[in-house]
């Protein structure tokens, strides 16, 4: 049975503002949230801080190149 | 008919107007009642007027569906719901909503009139172009003459492709030689991607191989990071495909114009991937594809069989894989494979003539200077590569990403340019690939601190005023403009789209809002991100142009007089080969040299009496992989050594 997940072509995107005082604490908000979520490996693919907080896009591949695709299963 | 429209909104009701507007033109009897009024008013409205049908509107979404509940409630009170047909719509309301409500229909804010008639009349087949349009695969390149305009242009031009013709008269290579067996063996081919039939090989083709794909062949080891896709895979992957087919609605992307058509490159490193990203592609909007194959795969003799996955950049080139894609395109895509760079230049061209690719890319130059090939050797590959182009009728494009290296754009050109007519003189379709890019020559310069659109603009009018052949910037346009952000990326791309378009250009190869992006794959989400953003782009300018700057004038005879210059030089050289060593086209103070893969490999030969080398056929004996193998590595189980 497939999930949702397993659905993904290759990467899931997550992109929202957190209200922090630094890129550097952005970016460990960043990694804390992505563990909340369940996802191990993450790449901040853009971040923007000034002001308020982070503009942020974050990354978690599912299914790369080679890999045996979730969507290909049975 | 009579229609009665009636909006239940304080004060807005322009898509009711618009509504009226276009059923007025169709030839209906319509009735816009004003805004502000009660469900009872627009019921005693109905019969008063005797309506055959009501458009209710409601452009807030909040409360959306207990208000039109309410609508159903009041309507039928009064003897209204029931007798007289009702539609509902606005800017929350969609057709599932409105039947889901009881309703007749519904409409939203991609509602086309079409449909909204459709509806009227009860009879989808009125809106069935606008639901289901269908996609034509255009003829392309688009008409020119493919006449060099300049006099003194066309006669260094004609200098240095009758020298390159008479310097490889009697040349030959592994290369060539590796093409020839190939497509003799071809012929031979009968299979299809659910039974795939390999291709068989002969001892003399592994004699003009590298040991990597020796290896392959006769241990059965994959080059690093490449692996052997099974036959449960490939079933698996079809089912899919076959999916999204059914699935499949096209997308114009283009707002009044014909052209710029829009392409895509792909080269995830495997072809199931890359198919997806096809159907992604195709499905919003994207005219044609182009398949890039990884860099090692350039620079090793001799190409691998099989469905193969590259866990990096780059699709390997196989039949078995390019089949796979040819499979998976719409028929509308135009399809081009990426010929030109590297030690398999002809054989590419071969398969890709074969399977059916409407296009190939060969620029000798490029291959040389930036793409690690020795000049001699892909001189003698390359022109073999646009002879087999003309026999399968395959126009090529001439990338010119020199620049990305530091090439000045008229040295760039001017290596293009004798593509261009090298090619007219084999009786090729030439297309030339300006890149738009903000590269290093033009940072040195500063020719793009004002804008990214004068001197862009100026390198295409040069090159309109040089010659009519078709041009296709690429690759991709904006090169070195995009952002890790995703909306700026997709912005630089689209507006180097739209400026593409009001310079009438006949395609453009755009990139992923991922172009910037190095730290993992370009993902199917960027693809379509770029893909709206030229289509929102393109629908903001429509016919509308782009007007260039003052400099641009000054620019673009500047241009045309350095490419001139560029030409004399390369035509009093002793040979074009010679040209290319010397760096006359591209040299190590602009960041290039010539490259090394394949040096000493050409073979002199006595010139063929027909003008092509022939050798003898060779015999071939086929193997089958049926389908259904359950996990087998289909290359592995397929090829054997004769």
């Amino acid at each position: 049975m497939l999930t949702a997940r397993d659905q993904i072509v290759d990467a899931l995107d997550i992109e929202s503002f957190l209200l922090c005082e630094s890129e550097k604490e952005a970016k460990e908000l960043i990694a804390k949230l992505m563990q909340s979520l369940g996802i191990a490996r993450h790449v901040i693919v853009s971040l923007d801080f000034n002001g308020p907080g982070a503009h942020f896009r974050v990354r978690a591949y599912m299914n790369k190149s080679g890999d045996h695709y979730t969507w290909l299963k049975k | 008919m009579k229609i009665l429209l009636a909006p239940l909104d304080p004060v807005h009701d322009a898509g009711l107007k618009l509504i009226k507007r276009k059923l007025a033109v169709l030839g209906y009897q319509c009735v816009l009642l004003p805004p502000d009024i009660t469900v009872e008013e627009i019921g005693e409205a109905a019969l008063a007027e005797n309506a055959d049908m009501i458009f209710v509107g409601r452009t807030v979404g909040y409360g959306v569906e207990q208000l039109f509940q309410r609508v159903k409630e009041v309507l039928t009170r009064q003897g209204v719901f029931g007798k007289v047909r009702v539609a509902i719509g606005g800017m929350a309301v969609n057709d599932e909503l409105a039947k889901a409500l009881g309703f007749e229909g519904g409409y939203g804010p991609h509602t086309s009139i079409e449909e909204i008639h459709a509806l009227i009349e009860r009879n989808p087949d009125l809106a069935r172009h606008v639901t289901h349009p269908v996609k034509h695969k255009p003829e392309f390149p688009f008409p020119h003459d493919y006449e060099v305009k300049l006099p003194e242009t066309k006669k260094y031009l004609d200098q240095i492709v009758d020298g390159i013709l008479d310097w490889v008269s009697d040349k030959t290579s592994p290369g060539v030689r590796r093409a020839q067996i190939t497509e003799s063996q071809l012929q031979e081919v009968h299979g299809s991607v659910e039974n795939y039939t390999a291709l068989p090989f002969t001892r003399e083709y592994l004699a003009q191989c590298d040991r990597t794909v020796a290896d392959f062949f006769q241990k059965n080891i994959c080059p690093s990071n490449v692996r052997q896709i099974t036959q449960d895979e490939v079933t698996a992957y079809l089912r899919r495909i076959d999916a999204a087919k059914r699935n499949f609605h096209p997308r114009v992307l283009q707002h009044g114009r014909k052209n710029p058509l829009v392409f895509i490159q792909y080269g995830t490193g495997c072809p199931m991937m890359d198919g997806m990203h096809i159907k992604i592609s195709e499905s919003w909007g994207a005219d044609g594809v182009l398949h890039f194959d990884p860099a090692w795969g350039a620079r090793t003799e001799g190409l691998l069989d099989g469905f193969l996955t590259n866990a990096e950049d780059g699709t390997p080139v196989t039949y078995a894989n390019l089949s796979l894609i040819k499979h998976s395109l719409d028929d509308a895509t135009l399809w081009t494979v990426r010929a030109h760079r590297g030690l398999n230049t002809p054989e590419i061209a071969v398969l890709s003539g074969f399977l059916g690719a409407d296009m190939t890319k060969i620029n000798i130059g490029y291959g040389s200077i930036c793409g690690g090939t020795d000049p001699a050797r892909l001189t003698v590959d390359g022109v073999e590569a646009m002879r087999i182009a003309v026999r399968y009728k395959m126009p090529f494009d001439i990338p010119t990403n020199e620049e990305l290296a530091g090439v000045p754009p008229h040295k760039a050109f001017a290596g293009m340019l004798i593509m261009a007519q090298l090619g007219r003189r084999l009786g090729a379709k030439p297309i030339l690939k300006p890149l738009l890019c903000h590269g290093p020559y033009i940072m040195v310069q500063g020719l793009m601190e004002q804008n990214y659109v004068d001197y862009n603009y100026a390198k295409i009018r040069a090159l309109q005023t040089i010659a009519d052949f078709p041009i296709w910037p690429g690759e991709p346009i904006g090169f070195m403009t995009h952002d890790e952000e995703k909306v700026k990326s997709a912005a630089t791309t689209a507006l180097h789209a739209a400026l593409c378009a009001s310079l009438g250009v006949d395609a453009v190869t755009t990139a992923s809002t991922d172009e910037a992006f190095s730290r993992g794959p370009i993902t199917s989400a960027g693809r379509a991100g770029a893909l709206h953003g030229i289509e929102e782009t393109f629908r903001f300018f429509g016919e509308t142009d782009i007007a260039p700057g003052a400099r641009v004038k000054d620019w673009t005879e500047q241009l045309i007089a350095d490419i001139d210059k560029t030409l004399k030089a390369v035509a009093a050289a002793p040979s074009f080969v010679e040209a290319l060593y010397a760096g006359l086209l591209g040299n190590k103070e602009d960041g290039v040299y010539p490259g090394r893969a394949g040096k000493n490999s050409i073979i002199t030969t006595p010139p063929p009496k027909n003008g092509r080398l022939g050798l003898a056929p060779v015999p071939v004996r086929r193997k089958t992989v049926p389908a259904g193998k359950a996990s087998r590595p289909v290359a592995a189980a397929a090829r054997r050594c004769r």
